[in-house]
């Protein structure tokens, strides 16, 4: 379990070296030493811990104004899972007991109910949210268009499951229609198991570990991993949730850990998996110049970050622009953006300057909230996801 | 808010001065976090020398002690708060002022980020050699008051072999320009090469002027496999007699090698007893003949293997994993202390063994790499419990490294500093008149006392 007490010794192996400096996006808008890793697992330590000092309303601020990027987890030589300790004292404190917490860990428990889901953006407008500054539903969601197996198109290489995240299923449902459309082509059979909920990783964020854990037992019980070659993902925070976290979610000795293992062992972004797999369809031409905006949660696989690049730079026609720090943060990082919205617009800012001074056409990302975080401040570039200009190459060859 | 964080929001306005013990705890250690500190009873964040100077001159007339800071990535304990007062906090001092092609010259401010600077000056083409290994977060304005150093030291030399002028607010409150954009003065005292390894003790710097290079347009980078450490030095001495200076040439000990081998693929073999991880650069001309001189003095003297890695990503990873080799030891275990002794380069098989010895004598681990191009060598201590005998232990072998460094005709620090961790060593050193006549100085730029005291001697900086 994501408890604190299971920290008490990681949380020493900080050396206090302080590179966390160099890529916490928060740190770099504030530069207060106070809002970065080296100072919250110190003061983490302190009150939660040890106990040496008193909780305050500072403490809860510094420990509430991180991101969960992991960009520090990466960074860090010493490799202390700064957002699992996060994560943990945010659960000691009690957050996800809140407005906000109800609705990330309640709405997001159940699929296919839009009317639920409208419920909670209304309430997330009483927040003081302007409805420009949340992302719109999709008039369909991706459950409403497809469910069921979808079978390959020509010669079958196998089978996979498809774990359809919360973004794609009621925000982009376009994203799954790229990835049932490039996986079936490419010989895969698509398994899209129903009844399938969020990943849990916006529950976790809010410290509501029980939450998290039951939407981590519903889609355990649902997915077979034995009998497929991979479980999709088009999402690399889903990818990074399933991968890293679901089994620390779960007791040492409950029954579905090792399904939980097993899953760890059989997730892939999609990009990742077709160039790990290999193209078996020939894409067309993809007549754009495209930047790639890595997503923050790419530290669970080394290849994820590499994939559109290679899938997309060769294609015929497709132009490569490098940002001039492709692994810097949007600052919308969940949620995150609606509480802090100064500190995530400022962060933004910068990443904005770099992506206009790229003058890309296009800005690919595998994460949905950065999509949609980032797509909301451009003003003519559009913003999407890799596999959707994949699918559009293989459309140029069917046309 | 306290008084004194009321007085110096008044001075230099809302947003810049912290109080909450929250916030003062970030700032009361650098990387020595093991030493026992008083966290400041303040923190600015000045955001221009005027600032600065403001804070400095309220100090002096109050009597409060200053600690400069930079990104506290120091290994001395230079950036600790010993006396709490104020933290000055340099890193929002973040200008890069100007990049000169024409003169070669750049200006700073002091709290730039090395790398930030590296990038700017090498999108021009122009190149800034200095790099310790914290250089992703720690500033130019520390650098220079560390006299820091990185693997670059054995063919460009360090911080104070680039800086020309300084811009430094004085303990009162006054600002001073030293030196200037010229890369040649004789005027007066070196102020600015006094400064230079001042350790924040005679006031703060707020603004740099140093030269730069141009950038060479190739890199090479080698990992030489040597069956032993006599081998290894003889080869260091040899390649850098014959001409062919690496950018950087470090040496390594299995134990880091073992270390690396978590980063790289393919791992490194693991049978030599040591290795040099070395870049060569310039030219494309000058890398192809420097690799082939030292390819030839590797054969004529028999090194175990040499690995040539073309690929430039791959080659950043080896770097990277050098540079991470001091965190990374933290996962292993609980305590570490780094070293910086520093010997005459053909003294380091001699140093190596005495480390090895020292271990064993000890009954403690010592982990070893080093910048074996300029004798910088970094024994690490390691503690895998912290507890009074380990701690004693780490003493009595840190005791030993230092006094075993100086008889080889060594100093104790090659590039961290004083600090407060070597400052019981600094009469081992140095003899009582220059301690002395450090001392004057010191006293003459800052006859209150209130810059970092507790550091670099033993007690407060004061006669």
């Amino acid at each position: 379990m994501l408890k604190l007490e299971n920290y008490r010794e990681t949380i020493n192996k900080c050396a206090h070296c302080g590179y966390c400096q160099a890529t916490c996006p928060v740190y770099l808008e504030d530069l207060l030493e106070s809002h970065v890793a080296r100072n919250r697992l110190n003061l983490i330590n302190q009150v939660l811990i040890l106990g040496s000092m008193p909780s305050s309303q500072r403490f809860k601020e510094i420990v509430d104004r991180c991101l969960l990027c992991t960009n520090c987890t990466q960074t860090c030589s010493s490799k202390v899972p700064v957002d699992e300790i996060i994560i943990a004292a945010r659960a000691e404190i009690g957050k996800g007991k809140g407005l906000k917490g109800f609705v990330m860990s309640k709405m997001l428990q159940q699929r296919g109910l839009t009317g639920l889901m409208s419920k909670a953006g209304s309430l997330v407008q009483k927040m003081g949210v302007a409805a420009k500054q949340m992302p719109q539903l999709a008039s369909k969601s991706f459950d409403q268009i497809y469910s069921g197996t979808i079978p390959a198109q020509g010669d079958q290489r196998g089978r996979v499951a498809y774990f359809v995240g919360c973004g794609t299923n009621f925000l982009f449902p376009d994203t799954g229609i790229a990835v049932v459309d490039v996986l079936t082509r490419n010989g895969w059979e698509v398994v899209i198991p129903a009844g399938q909920v969020c990943c849990g990783i916006p529950a976790i964020s809010e410290g509501d570990l029980a939450g998290a854990r039951d939407m981590v037992a519903t889609n355990l019980k649902l997915f077979d991993p034995d009998n497929v070659e991979a479980v999709i993902t088009d999402c690399t925070s889903c990818g990074m949730m399933i991968k890293e976290k679901y089994s620390k979610l779960l007791e040492a000795d409950d029954p579905l850990q090792e399904k939980a293992q097993a899953l760890a062992g059989k997730i892939f972004e999609i990009t990742d998996f077709l160039q790990l797999k290999g193209l078996s369809a020939a894409p067309g031409s993809l007549n754009q110049s495209f930047t790639y905006h890595v997503p923050c949660h790419r530290g669970w696989s080394p290849t994820v970050a590499d994939a559109p690049r290679n899938l997309l730079g060769s294609l015929p026609g497709a132009e490569l622009r490098e940002l001039e720090e492709p692994e810097r943060c949007c600052g919308a990082a969940g949620t995150f953006f609606l509480q802090h919205r100064d500190l995530s617009e400022s962060i933004r800012s910068r990443r904005l300057e770099q992506i206009e001074a790229s003058q890309a056409d296009t800005v690919i990302t595998q994460c949905p909230v950065c999509r949609f975080y980032l797509s909301a401040g451009l003003e003519s570039q559009q913003v999407t996801h890799p596999v959707i200009l994949l699918s559009q190459a293989y459309n140029t060859v069917s046309s | 808010m306290n008084g004194l964080a009321k007085d110096l929001t008044r001075l230099i306005g809302d947003g810049k001065v912290l109080c909450q013990p929250e916030d003062l705890l970030a700032y009361a250690n650098d990387a020595t976090h093991y030493f026992r500190t008083q966290p400041p009873d303040a923190v600015v964040l000045p955001t221009s020398t005027g600032e600065v100077a403001r804070i400095l001159s309220y100090a002096y007339e109050h009597y409060i002690p200053v600690t400069p800071r930079g990104a506290g990535s120091g290994l001395s304990g230079g950036a600790t708060p010993v006396k709490g007062g104020i933290v000055v906090d340099t890193k929002r001092l973040n200008r890069i002022v100007e990049i000169d092609r024409d003169n070669m010259t750049a200006s700073v401010e002091g709290g730039v980020v090395l790398q930030n600077f590296h990038r700017a000056v090498e999108k021009r083409g122009l190149f800034y050699p200095p790099d310790p290994q914290s250089m992703s977060v720690c500033t130019i304005g520390a650098n220079v008051a560390t006299r820091a150093g990185g693997p670059r030291g054995v063919k460009y030399g360090t911080t104070g072999n680039y800086v020309t002028g300084l811009e430094v607010v004085l303990p009162d409150g006054s600002v001073i320009k030293t030196g200037g954009k010229f890369v040649k003065q004789s005027v007066g005292y070196d102020l600015t090469h006094l400064m230079t390894g001042s350790e924040g003790t005679l006031g703060v710097i707020t603004g740099v002027n140093v030269r730069l290079l141009t950038l060479p347009p190739v890199t090479r980078t080698m990992v030489i496999v040597c069956e032993s450490l006599d081998q290894a030095a003889e080869l260091v001495s040899e390649i850098i007699a014959r001409g062919a200076v690496p950018a950087m040439m470090e040496f390594m000990i299995k134990l880091a090698i073992t270390v690396m081998n978590n980063y790289v693929f393919p791992p490194l073999p693991t049978d030599g007893e040591a290795y040099l991880l070395m870049e060569i650069d310039g030219t494309a001309a000058q890398v192809e003949h420097d690799a082939e001189t030292i390819k030839g003095i590797c054969r004529d003297m028999k090194a175990r293997e040499i690995r040539e890695i073309e690929d430039e990503r791959v080659a950043r990873v080896y770097w990277k994993a050098r540079s991470a080799m001091y965190p990374f030891i933290m996962t292993i275990f609980k305590r570490c202390i780094t070293e910086d002794i520093t010997v005459p380069r053909s003294r380091i098989p001699d140093l190596v063994r005495s480390v090895q010895e020292i271990a064993a004598s000890v009954g403690i681990m010592i982990g070893l790499a080093g910048h074996a191009g300029d004798g910088n060598m970094h024994p690490t201590v390691l503690q895998n419990e912290i507890n009074e005998e380990m701690e004693a232990k780490a003493k009595q072998a840190i005791d030993m490294l230092i006094r075993r460094g100086l008889e080889l005709g060594g100093t104790i620090s090659g590039e961290h500093g004083i600090g407060i961790h070597k400052q019981e060593y600094l009469d081992w050193e140095l003899d009582q008149i220059q301690i002395d006549l450090m001392k004057r100085i010191k006293a003459a730029f800052d006859p209150r006392g209130i810059m970092n005291p507790g550091k670099i001697w033993v007690e407060g900086g004061q006669q």
